[in-house]
């Protein structure tokens, strides 16, 4: 159990940041489809462009190896991101 | 220190401080833990763990016992923290409550109904689950975890998200959207 203690941590932080950020909310969730508030779209790709930053510098320095990401299958990707949508629209996680 | 704690406390920050915070935590949690952030997974970890304990025979399959382990994995620690870190967080900055309808919004559009309410949540919650078991992840798991690592799978999949979601938001808020 110890073991996962880190992930309790990440987790935390986590948690923490999203609240903050509003992602807790329905209509952050919902208006970033209706474009009344781009906050969902802003906070992700701040994200990316920050923590690819780090992590391929870092990746470069030898320090850290890429986890195996999920394979490209284009159909797959686009369909399962389009029912997520649909559902993240509607429920508003 | 006492600017810290403030600024702990604030109900609200920025996206883009929230986002670089993210970007960061991501970038230690690959440096310490050798994993990234990640949500869908966890509740597919528990939902196999459920089936072994109900039809043991119908979770013995490939993909509860090796694409996604059955059990109480990093990833279901890592939603227990996430669980606890918006508690906190809300509970520091003053801005908890319980309700039955978590939003001003939803009632504004979809009425009062608290059932309404709950079955979006319901309905639209096995359509997020679904669609992330099909594409590989979710928002933290795939677009996140998956875009910091430039992953071409991470851009297709929040480009299908906006194709599902913007028709969906036109639907159900019609002249209001």
């Amino acid at each position: 159990m110890t073991a996962l203690l880190p992930a309790l941590f990440v987790g935390l932080v986590f948690g923490w940041i999203l609240q903050k950020s509003r992602l807790t909310q329905y209509s952050t969730i919902v208006n970033v489809f209706r474009f009344t508030d781009m906050s969902v779209l802003k906070f992700m790709l701040t994200t990316i462009v920050v923590g690819a930053g780090g992590i391929y510098l870092l990746k470069d320095l030898g320090l850290v190896t890429l986890t195996g990401t999920t394979p490209t299958y284009i159909v797959g990707n686009l369909i399962g991101g389009l029912i997520f949508g649909v559902g993240m629209a509607w429920a508003g996680f | 220190m006492r600017t810290f704690v403030n600024w702990l406390k604030t109900p609200q920050w920025s996206p883009y401080v929230g986002g670089t915070l993210l970007g960061l935590l991501s970038i230690l949690a690959l440096l310490f833990t050798d994993r990234l952030l990640g949500a869908s997974g966890a509740f597919e970890n528990i939902g196999g763990s459920i089936l072994q304990l109900i039809t043991p025979a119908l979770a013995d399959n490939m993909y509860w016992n090796f694409i996604m382990p059955a059990g109480f994995s990093f990833g279901v620690m890592m939603l227990l923290g996430v669980f606890l870190g918006a508690l906190v967080s809300a509970l520091l900055s003053g801005t908890f409550k319980w309700r039955t309808i978590s939003d001003d919004q939803w009632v504004q559009i979809f009425g009062p109904s608290r059932w309404k309410r709950w079955a979006a949540l319901f309905f639209g919650a096995i359509l997020l689950e679904y669609g992330a078991g099909i594409a590989g992840g979710c928002t933290s798991g795939l677009a996140i975890s998956g875009g910091v690592q430039l992953a071409p799978a991470a851009f297709l999949f929040m480009a299908g998200m906006f194709v599902g979601g913007i028709p969906t938001a036109m639907i159900l808020y019609r002249k209001r959207f």
